[in-house]
């Protein structure tokens, strides 16, 4: 579903990624693990093209999403993200943060789009905070909520950025959980996270990346039990 | 034996005897301030569209216009537009019963405060967190649809306050287009100054006009920020 061909990005001087190959497939689940400053969160923005890549190819059913040609809004329409910090539209209620987009980009009607976001809703627990602001939220809430929104334009994948990592420990669990669901419903999924937990028990693939590579590409149970490289010992001893 | 009277009675004198120019002033500060206020909001939004513009020549024209206004005295400014805009360019016709000159004073204000607006607006869109950008654009909107659904509605919160102290700023420089002869509040005040030789008076009253004036409009600006906020629960 998405192929990468020594993709790179360089800030300035700075090479953040030297040369990335791998592929997704349809219902895949790949988790991208790594020290700080190692890429992942780059390599996972340059999937949609939140980074320009300097360097390389990005295949996404079949298109080639590097080209000039590219239409990145419509790309970006199957290709959901959630963000570390949420990002949630403060001045819109909850119910309008979901139905924005599909009503302004899929011509959906005001009601269509409302009945989906309180189904959506509904299935996270959440469908009585529908107007309420983010504000009101907990972190554990807006994060579900945006995961949520994301849901809302029916992506073929979806990408979460260290979708936990912002949150107060008690709440991370919930997060996790609706991801959980997500992945058992088959849903083609990139995260990077620091949770090893979950890359142990949801990811079909695990990515440690180090130093803008991707250092070891393994099933999670290989990976955690007898990682192969040297940097990948180190790593799982320290955070394990 | 004239010169008996205190100051009081001056001013009650005075405005008794001129009270019909002094009005006829105030309209003119009022018409010049609003007039100067609304293009200055126009030119200034525009400005300010091409001062975050994506191509670098743009941003850089935006940037020297608003450099530029803001590092010269208005008076100059005011001083140039009339008498340069009057030689250079064919002559404003008075119109609508306002003087051809008033119209310089107009252009010459709102060209000075669109700087100061544009810099207003630019601060508040910046000023709203990338994230939101970055969210909206992840969920396939255009840039212009994220800028007028996201960025916008959220940066004019920061916009409105510094925005309403900038009315009130401009209120206040209408004065200075007494200088090209505009008959303004404080032109007519120099006028009664020059007809009773007293320099005191005219303008003791022309303050308490515009103290009224500005005053209001600064309650005005006080009450639509705090509707603003009451509006905004995040």
């Amino acid at each position: 579903m998405i192929e990468v061909k020594g993709l790179k990005k360089s800030y300035g001087k700075n090479q953040v990624l030297k040369g990335i190959d791998t592929s997704i497939a349809k219902g895949e689940v790949v988790v991208v693990i790594g020290p700080s400053g190692s890429g992942k969160s780059t390599f996972l923005r340059c999937l949609n093209l939140l980074e320009v890549p300097t360097a390389g190819e990005i295949v996404f059913d079949g298109q080639l999403l590097t080209s000039k040609g590219t239409n990145i809004n419509k790309l970006r329409e199957r290709m959901g993200m959630v963000f570390q910090h949420f990002n949630l539209f403060p001045h819109l209620r909850i119910i309008d943060n979901i139905t924005l987009a599909p009503m302004k980009l899929k011509g959906m009607k005001r009601e269509e789009a409302r009945e989906r976001a309180l189904t959506l809703l509904r299935r996270i627990g959440l469908e009585d905070k529908a107007e309420a602001y983010p504000a009101q939220l907990s972190g554990g809430q807006k994060q579900r909520i945006a995961i949520v929104r994301a849901l809302a334009m029916q992506p073929a994948v979806m990408l979460f950025d260290e979708p936990t990592s912002a949150l107060d420990p008690e709440m991370v669990g919930e997060v996790l959980d609706v991801m959980k669901e997500l992945a058992q419903e088959g849903m083609t999924m990139v995260v990077v996270t620091h949770e090893m937990g979950f890359a142990r028990e949801v990811g079909d693939r695990v990515l440690f990346m180090d130093g803008g590579y991707i250092v070891e590409d393994a099933a999670p149970s290989q990976l955690f039990s007898n990682p192969q490289h040297p940097r990948t010992q180190e790593f799982l001893r320290k955070v394990l | 034996m004239p010169e008996q009277k205190n100051t009081w009675e001056w001013i009650a004198d005075i405005y008794s005897q001129y009270h019909m120019i002094l009005f006829e002033g105030m309209k003119m500060t009022i018409l010049l301030g609003i007039f100067s206020i609304v293009f200055g909001v126009l030119i200034g939004t525009l400005v300010a569209l091409l001062r975050i513009s994506r191509y670098g020549i743009v941003r850089f024209v935006a940037a020297a216009y608003i450099d530029f206004l803001r590092s010269t005295p208005s008076i100059v400014q005011i001083s140039l537009v009339w008498f340069g805009g009057t030689q250079l360019f064919p002559t404003i016709p008075a119109m609508f019963g306002l003087p051809s000159v008033f119209f310089y004073g107009v252009i010459a204000l709102s060209l000075n405060s669109s700087a100061y607006v544009a810099e207003i607006m630019r601060a508040g869109i910046q000023s709203v967190d990338k994230g939101q950008m970055e969210a909206a654009r992840s969920l396939g909107m255009p840039h212009r649809m994220a800028m007028r659904h996201i960025i916008m509605p959220q940066a004019v919160k920061t916009i409105i306050p510094a925005l309403g102290n900038e009315f009130v700023v401009v209120m206040k420089e209408t004065a200075v287009v007494s200088t090209i002869g505009v008959g303004e509040l404080m032109y007519n005040a120099g006028i009664i100054r020059s007809i009773t030789f007293r320099g005191l008076e005219p303008y003791l009253i022309i303050m308490i006009y515009y103290f009224v004036i500005v005053f209001t409009l600064s309650k005005l600006v006080g009450l639509l920020e705090r509707r603003m906020r009451s509006s905004d629960r995040s």
